[in-house]
């Protein structure tokens, strides 16, 4: 099995068979490509049910993160994490920066010091997962990021135990996390800013669902060069 | 009560609630026979507070825009708050709002945007639960009566993990808002916001409603100015629906907690 993502030149390169500090570093690089080029879109859904900030603020957020990978100069992977969420934490306004801040801090402070093989990330986001709905007090079905967040810990638990690799393991959960984020569309908000609407919530994708669906996708693509 | 009449409010709430709704699933909602809410609803549209769509499905009418606009027009305290409140945002950068208790809930009757040209939700006509705003607690902390009712009456949902909802601990929370005259909030009803509001009295010193701004929790708690600010747009308000003082004399020597 391969354990290192940085062989030697011209020798194919086997996708990381463990979350490390290369992988989280590509994650962040990629997230801010990927928020960057969804910004207008992800505006455009919480414009209907929101503030029209949470585009602005996750792209905002993902320069932060960036910048706080580099000054954090370590190969933990773990440390690496918790960077990126104290970093969103402080960055990004409204709900979504202490919802991702805490996310991101949870996911680094369950995932182990070495390198997280897909079992260890499974647990990383169930701890993830936990500290969401403990600072939101939100359900599956409110039409939150839990919608898209909670499917997508439980599919990597049935990736893992399955024996899918960590780019395997995460293709199904990303695919989960889309699966529910679509499912946010007809839902009536109970959490958040768009709860107030009521049922002129209805018939709108979540925008905090949508950015999770990307925030793991980023992961997805990190983990599969 | 009158049953029927009784029956065509909960046929408009239903609609409220549902948007649209065919006459077999209002029935339904409502457990009452097709016939029975076929005659009511009939009723409803001939009167233009109910509308039929293409599909057959029924929903809120046009005549409902005009009652809730007379509404708005003519509600004193909305109407003495324009103002201040339009003060107000422009002293704190804040947005303000201005809510009534209506069971349980505060409803927003008016709302200044934050001055700062953004894209903002107007919150006109929304409702929280009053135990996770500032405006609640506000208006609860005079109101000893829906305080005990609200307290006592219902499991308080948690809008945040940081919605206060312990009654015994909300019960001091409304003391302490009593000694300071204002009621803050942060995270409890939004993650990110927080706010200071005000009581709101009238002539016969009971308390109407309450004012209040939004701020980041980031600039939470405020400075003393700002709080100073929302308590004077509640004392001039108060001043213009007659009250004589703030608190009314009954409030003065605040409840020692107890």
């Amino acid at each position: 099995m391969s354990t290192s993502n940085g062989g030697s030149p011209g020798a194919a390169l086997d996708p990381p068979a463990s979350l490390d500090h290369l992988v989280v570093t590509r994650w962040i690089t990629e997230l801010d490509h990927r928020l960057r080029a969804a910004e207008a879109y992800l505006t455009e859904l919480d414009a209907a049910i929101g503030d029209a900030d949470h585009g602005a603020n996750m792209t905002r957020g993902a320069r932060a993160a960036l910048t706080a990978i580099a000054e954090e100069a370590t190969t933990e992977a773990a440390r690496l994490v918790a960077a990126v969420g104290h970093a969103l934490s402080r960055s990004i306004g409204g709900a979504s920066g202490p919802l991702y801040g805490t996310w991101f801090t949870a996911l680094g402070r369950r995932l182990p010091d070495a390198p997280a093989d897909p079992t260890a990330l499974a647990a990383a986001l169930t701890a993830g997962l936990d500290a969401v709905q403990q600072l939101g007090a939100a359900e599956l079905g409110d039409k939150t990021m839990v919608d898209a967040l909670a499917p997508a810990a439980t599919a990597a638990h049935e990736a893992a135990r399955a024996g899918a690799g960590l780019a395997g393991t995460l293709r199904l959960a990303v695919a989960a996390a889309e699966d529910g984020a679509l499912a946010t569309v007809p839902l009536r908000a109970r959490k958040g800013r768009a709860s107030y609407l009521g049922a002129r919530s209805e018939g709108h994708q979540d925008p905090g669902a949508t950015s999770a669906v990307i925030v793991l996708d980023a992961l997805r693509a990190a983990a599969e060069v | 009560m009158i049953q029927s009449v009784d029956r065509a409010v909960s046929i408009l709430v239903e609609l409220q609630g549902a948007r649209r709704l065919r006459l077999t699933e209002l029935a339904s909602r409502l457990s009452l026979p097709n016939s029975t809410v076929h005659g009511i609803v009939a009723t409803l549209v001939a009167r233009g507070l109910v509308e039929q769509d293409g599909s057959g499905r029924y929903g809120l009418g046009p005549g409902v825009l005009r009652l809730s606009n007379v509404y708005l027009d003519s509600n004193e305290l909305r109407l003495r708050s324009l103002g201040w409140t339009e003060a107000l945002a422009e002293r704190t950068g804040a947005a303000v709002r201005v809510g009534v208790l209506l069971a349980g809930d505060i409803v927003v009757v008016h709302h200044v945007l934050r001055p700062d040209g953004s894209h903002q939700m107007r919150e006109i006509g929304i409702d929280i639960p009053a135990h996770g705003t500032a405006l609640g607690k506000a208006v609860l902390a005079y109101d000893p009566e829906q305080a005990r009712q609200l307290l006592e009456d219902h499991a308080l949902p948690k809008l945040t993990g940081r919605t206060h909802v312990d009654p015994a601990a909300l019960s001091e929370e409304l003391a302490a808002v009593r000694r300071a005259g204002v009621a803050a909030a942060a995270d409890e009803a939004i993650l990110g916001e927080a706010e200071v509001a005000a009581p709101i009295f009238d002539g016969h010193d009971a308390v109407v409603g309450a004012i209040g701004i939004v701020v980041p929790s980031s600039q939470a708690p405020t400075d003393q100015a700002t709080t100073d600010e929302v308590r004077r747009a509640a004392v001039n308000i108060s001043r213009e629906l007659g009250a004589a003082a703030w608190p009314p004399t009954t409030f003065e020597v605040a409840s020692s907690g107890g």
